[in-house]
């Protein structure tokens, strides 16, 4: 069958061969390197929507995620609240007009709500692997401990000197962080991890579906 | 390092952060002289001790709060949030 037509690109330059999933360009996990212990996956193609609304209100009731928090209240969807009053959803590839009308719905006339389709706009990636911390903590100031960072923790801070935002999203048990950043400079980001992580013989990783 | 504590994200390096400036009162434009215009703009009290001032959290959660920190020794103490109005400004 031939393969379906590209529509986006990450800004992370492909490694290795590229197949199309869901309109994306992604880079192809060798079967050499599945089951790394410490991976860094390119997940740009994952859908990523910005809601601004009042604490108190609809929509804060609709995603039940406080500051600093992540949770999955929504069906599918990871929502993160790094800043006050501001939450990011991420959800399947795709999915940002049926997720931006599942909220539009829930806010009542007189309640002001930004919503913001940031797919395209924001470079996301996943490190994932237990060494995890010991990458980050070369390149931000955070505590990354368990007592204060654990698995559900979302904050905004300096990674590599960059403003990113960093969710603790732990899978199956295993240490994971969701990062995200500027799409512009996501070859240089995910670059730095890379370099980072050398040491404990970090993988970069294609994205593969579902991917959330 | 610097730690500046935030008032909604708690203690980070001074990098995340851009400090604004030494806290003073805006004159009323409607009857403010020049002079008084170019205090407000321009001259500040530099104090060898504690001074009261704002920061914005840039790379964190985006807000304004004010500090008061001794310029001898980097002390911090009392830290509290702009009023609302003053708190959503950049991104
Ligand atoms: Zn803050």
């Amino acid at each position: 069958m031939a393969r379906p037509a590209a529509v986006a690109r990450s800004p992370i330059p492909a490694f290795g061969s590229t197949d199309v999933v869901a309109g994306w360009e992604v880079s192809q996990t060798s079967r050499t390197s599945q089951g790394a212990t410490l991976e860094l996956i390119d997940c740009m193609p994952l859908t990523k929507v910005l809601v601004r609304g009042a604490a108190s209100g609809a929509v804060a009731d609709l995603l039940k995620t406080p500051f600093g928090r992540a949770s999955r209240t929504l069906s599918g969807v990871l929502t993160t609240a790094c800043r006050p009053e501001e939450w990011t959803l991420y959800a399947v590839p795709g999915s940002a007009p049926r997720l931006i009308d599942k909220v539009t719905k829930r806010v009542p006339a007189g309640e002001l709500v930004t919503l913001l389709d940031i797919t395209h706009g924001r470079t996301l990636v996943r490190l994932t692997g237990s060494r995890g911390p010991d990458v980050l903590c070369k390149l931000c100031g955070i505590d990354l401990s368990d007592a204060v960072t654990p698995t559900g923790a979302a904050l905004r801070t300096s990674v590599a000197r960059l403003t990113v935002e960093l969710v603790r999203d732990d899978r199956n048990g295993v240490c994971s962080y969701l990062m995200s950043c500027d799409r512009s400079y996501g070859d240089y980001f995910f670059g730095a991890l890379l370099d980072a992580g050398t040491e404990f013989a970090i993988e970069p990783q294609g994205f593969v579906l579902p991917g959330i | 390092m610097i730690l500046i504590p935030c008032p909604n994200c708690g203690p980070r390096n001074a990098s995340e952060f851009r400090y604004v400036g030494e806290s003073i009162a805006r004159p009323d434009p409607n009857s403010a002289t020049q002079e008084q215009w170019r205090a407000y703009l321009y001259e500040r009290v530099n104090p060898s001790g504690w001074t009261t001032e704002s920061w914005f959290h840039r790379a964190g959660c985006g807000r304004y709060f004010k500090i008061e920190r001794d310029t001898n020794s980097n002390e911090v103490r009392a830290v509290r949030l702009e009023p609302a109005a003053a708190t959503k400004g950049e991104s």
